[in-house]
């Protein structure tokens, strides 16, 4: 379902918002994937009508008037349930919208409900959240990936136009790849995160999930900019820039063999449009460490509010404070997020936090080695993932091997890069991503050159 | 024993007491978010999904708080950093909405300050950071605990000193000009009573011939000036007990009980890794300009030591009287602007002194409570300075101006207060006095001048206060030659 493709349809009056809106909310009752948690039919359907009567007097909002949005389950929307596929939230009710959502509705979009994702984020394959597993639309005996497990399922499935993920360390990216979209992680500073539940505050990302790139800039350029709940924006804009030259990799160890050769076919596509340069990624393990000592650091500080105090979960039971603390927290979170939150305080406690702070120095070793290898090109491709979508079960008895999901897009957060994965083929019915990584604030360069690939591939088939 | 009875003979034990002190920073919004920070008698009103901590939210600092805080820095004669940051500060409590306090960690916003007391000593400050409050705990009849969050959000500037204290006086004395400073530059209004100016003293004590100081404890809940006082005392008297007992000071957060005045122990003092203190990723540091400080500076206004200086070479008063007028800066202007233009200062002074601080502390009120205007004061006391009344009179205007009944010059004229010092009039006066006292006329002549005063006196009650003492003295004198 593609953005210019229905609104032209409400412009010819073939369609109507309301119409589509029947037409979706059907689907997914009948595909029983898994994908929403909640379903917001009653604000979607004032939405839809508002939007069919501006599309009647012939005065679309914006270029997304009408078009259809999913939202991850960790960005708040008002008066709706927001779970972070956590029981600890279960029942919890945002009082506010994130920045984000207030962006889409002012410009018209239509919120159809909120996707599921690993719990509080924190998953590569959808497995860990409270309300189940999300199937892939592609085979249902696979794994969406995650943690926007939902959201790239409900693109893929026709459940949306758009959805809206977030990505700390691959979360948009690997389920696009896996269920066969688009998955845009834009660069950290960019998209307001007010309203994301923090999972790692200073490697998440707000990011967007679409059928073609052309749409993915479409959403990008009405969420972005400045905001005042966010003082972590920067509004840097670089000046406009075609690419020509683009690193590659030779191999890579632990690679699925049937990825690397989409990978490797789909450079050749290009090579007659593109100068290819040969670059080396030998940081791959420092950058994953780096990742888990950040993220489960800033985790633990970030879910602590999630006490049973204010909101959420609620146990009266408990002789004293640190019981009621304990049942709470001890049933409310699930064991991948207790996991974390107890690594992450330790590595805070443990000698006054020095791990933390030698995981910023290693960060910065990754943040040079990445502008070093962009200096003299414009962007690099690799795979999405090491893998193709895997099973259920599969890897969830493994953490560690979990962990190394995010082996190829990990590294591009903790850079601040913007990145993207476009779908670069199939394997039988299995989807193969492969990401464009670029520059810091490039965004609408790298989006124009994404939008260039997606086309020649296309092309070829 | 033998030993032990000689070393407590001679050592004397000192006493380290550094001084943790938070202010409340006026402030119309909190923080983090546009939550008001003012009163409100309904708990839960004055707050948002921001000082709530909700899911997804995030700080945006409020440049009012930055400003304060560097107002506070430079009047405590703090370097300003111009680059500073935030962190958290790890731990969990039900009155603590993120479960963690956003506060500055290893770049606070000012540091390397002093005051210096009275007795000419230096008090080193060694920082000065901004930090937000947390909620507030009620404890109900039922024995449910009960959290207020209006507060939480609302901003603190924390003052940490060097243990540069030897006694609770030096304590108490560094909490008053703490005060003093903190109301001159508008920084807090650092009301004890209302838990705006809360102070945490650190009190260690060693035997004067050991070099490294002692194991500290810290005092908490301390309301009142009063309160520090006792408490630093209480604390000392028990850990000289265990010192000279032979056994160990640990270190522990006390707790001082306002209605036994004692301290009793609270809970084991966390080190610095337990509160796993780090960089808060959502604010970016906090840089400010050269010129932002120099405007502030340029913008503050005479400080409290500043301002008893030049009160006492300008107007000729004492070091005592001084303080007194500069206890509060509301009262100093005040004075400065009922004092304008009078030529007998001193007695204008005088009278001032005498009048104004009594009737605040009677009424215990503010000086900006009054019921009358500096310019009402200043109209009195010119007219005590050209003799249109006299200072009788002037305090019975006074008591009327305090109940509201009007302006000095209504007053006066109502009650007749003016003095016509009308020469005929006090002719008739002094004639009147002669003639009902024929025999104290007697015994003045023949040499009891003393009487003198008396038949002033007689001649200014019949007077009235309309003719001033000066022109009864020399007609009086005339007369009676």
């Amino acid at each position: 379902m593609r953005v210019c493709e229905i609104t032209e349809k409400y412009q010819t009056k073939e369609e109507t918002p309301i119409n589509l809106l029947d037409k979706i909310y059907e689907s997914i009752e009948k595909d029983n994937l898994n994908d929403y948690i909640s379903l917001t039919k009653n604000i979607a359907y004032e939405e839809a009508y508002q939007s069919q009567k501006r599309y009647k007097e012939r005065k679309p909002l914006s270029k997304i008037d009408g078009v259809f949005f999913s939202i991850k389950d960790n960005i708040a929307v008002e008066n709706i349930r927001m779970t972070c596929g956590s029981k600890i939230l279960s029942d919890f009710i945002s009082p506010y919208s994130a920045t984000v959502v207030k962006r889409i509705k002012e410009n018209g979009g239509i919120i159809v409900g909120k996707t599921n994702m690993d719990e509080f984020a924190m998953g590569s394959s959808n497995e860990s959240s409270y309300f189940g597993s999300v199937k892939n639309p592609a085979d249902m005996n696979y794994v969406p990936g995650g943690s926007s497990g939902g959201s790239a399922a409900s693109v893929a499935s026709n459940h949306t136009c758009i959805s809206i993920g977030s990505d700390t360390g691959g979360s948009v990216r690997q389920p696009a790849s896996f269920c066969g979209v688009v998955g845009f992680k834009p660069t950290y500073g960019t998209i307001s995160r007010y309203g994301l539940t923090a999972f790692s505050s200073s490697l998440d990302t707000i990011g967007i999930m679409s059928e073609n790139v052309k749409d993915a800039n479409t959403v990008f350029q009405i969420i972005r900019g400045e905001d005042e709940h966010d003082s972590t924006l920067e509004n840097i804009e670089k000046e406009k820039k075609r690419y020509k030259k683009i690193g590659y990799i030779e191999s890579m160890p632990q690679i699925d063999k049937t990825v690397e050769n989409i990978y490797k076919s789909r450079i050749e596509d290009l090579k007659k449009d593109y100068e290819f340069v040969k670059i080396k990624m030998d940081f791959i393990d420092i950058s994953i460490s780096t990742y888990q000592i950040q993220t489960m650091c800033e985790t633990s500080s970030n879910l602590a509010r999630f006490d049973g105090i204010k909101y959420g979960l609620q146990l009266k039971s408990g002789e004293n404070l640190r019981e009621i603390y304990s049942a709470v927290r001890g049933n409310g979170f699930g064991n991948e997020v207790k996991r974390r939150i107890l690594i992450g305080t330790y590595f805070l406690t443990h000698k006054e936090g020095k791990y933390y702070e030698l995981s910023f120095e290693l960060r910065d070793y990754i943040v040079n080695k990445m502008d070093e290898i962009l200096k003299d090109i414009d962007a690099i491709m690799i795979p999405t993932s090491l893998t193709l979508p895997f099973k259920f079960n599969e890897k969830m008895s493994s953490p560690l091997r979990m962990q190394f999901s995010d082996s190829l897009t990990a590294f591009s957060n903790l850079a601040n890069l913007p990145a993207i994965s476009i779908n670069g083929g199939y394997a039988g019915k299995l989807p193969c991503g492969i990401q464009i990584i670029s520059k810091r604030f490039d965004d609408n360069n790298l989006l124009e050159f994404a939008d260039a690939v997606e086309k020649l591939w296309g092309e070829n088939g | 024993m033998q030993l032990k009875n000689y070393g407590e003979r001679m050592d004397n034990f000192i006493h380290t007491i550094g001084i943790e002190v938070h202010a409340q920073v006026k402030s119309r919004s909190k923080i983090f978010c546009r939550c008001s920070t003012g009163l409100s008698n309904e708990p839960n009103t004055n707050i948002c999904p921001v000082c709530m901590g909700f899911p997804g939210t995030m700080p945006s600092l409020n440049v009012e708080v930055v400003k304060q805080a560097v107002k506070a820095g430079i009047a405590l004669n703090c370097k300003i950093n111009l680059e500073s940051g935030f962190a958290r500060k790890n731990y969990f409590y039900p009155d603590l909405p993120k479960g963690y306090q956003i506060t500055q960690f290893k770049l606070p916003i000012a540091e390397n300050g002093f005051i210096i007391l009275s007795n000419s000593k230096k008090i080193r400050i060694r920082r000065l950071h901004i930090e937000e409050d947390t909620g507030k705990m009620i404890h109900d009849q039922n024995e449910e605990t009960l959290i207020d969050f209006n507060r939480a959000g609302v901003p603190l500037i924390e003052i940490v000193t060097e243990p540069d204290f030897e006694s609770s006086n030096e304590a108490v004395e560094y909490m008053n000009r703490i005060r003093e400073i903190l109301r001159y530059t508008g920084v807090s209004n650092a009301n004890f009573e209302m838990g705006e100016l809360r102070g945490e003293p650190n009190i260690s004590i060693r035997k004067s011939r050991e070099s490294s100081l002692g194991t500290k404890t810290e005092i908490k809940n301390l309301n009142s000036l009063k309160a520090m006082e006792r408490g630093i005392e209480f604390e000392i008297e028990r850990q000289t007990r265990i010192l000279k007992e032979g056994h160990k000071v640990i270190s522990e957060t006390m707790l001082y009980n306002e209605k036994k005045h004692e301290v009793l122990p609270m809970r084991k003092k966390e080190s610095v890794s337990e509160y796993r203190y780090f960089i808060e990723p959502d604010l970016p540091n906090l840089v400010i300009k050269e010129n932002f400080v120099d405007e502030l500076k340029k913008s503050m206004i005479e400080l409290p030591e500043q301002k008893r200086e030049r009160l006492i070479s300008t107007y000729k008063i004492s070091k005592n009287e001084s303080e007194i007028l500069t206890s509060e800066k509301s009262l100093a202007d005040f004075f400065e602007e009922a004092i304008k233009d009078i030529k007998q200062t001193k007695r204008a002074v005088n009278f001032f002194i005498r009048e104004i601080p009594a009737i605040l502390n009677n009424k215990n009120i503010d000086i900006s409570e009054l019921n009358f205007t500096s310019s009402d004061f200043n109209y009195l006391l010119k007219e005590i300075d050209n003799e249109s009344i006299n200072l009788n009179s002037a305090q019975i205007v006074i008591s009327e101006m305090i109940k509201g009944k009007g302006k000095p010059l209504d007053i006066i004229e109502k009650l007749n207060l003016k003095q016509t010092n009308n020469e005929d009039t006090a002719m008739n006066i002094i004639n009147q006095v002669i003639s009902e006292n024929p025999k104290e006329v007697e015994r003045y002549k023949k040499g009891e001048d003393k009487l003198f005063g008396v038949f002033v006196g007689l001649c200014m009650k019949k007077a009235k206060g309309s003719i001033g003492p000066a022109i009864i003295n020399k007609i009086l004198k005339k007369i009676l030659k």
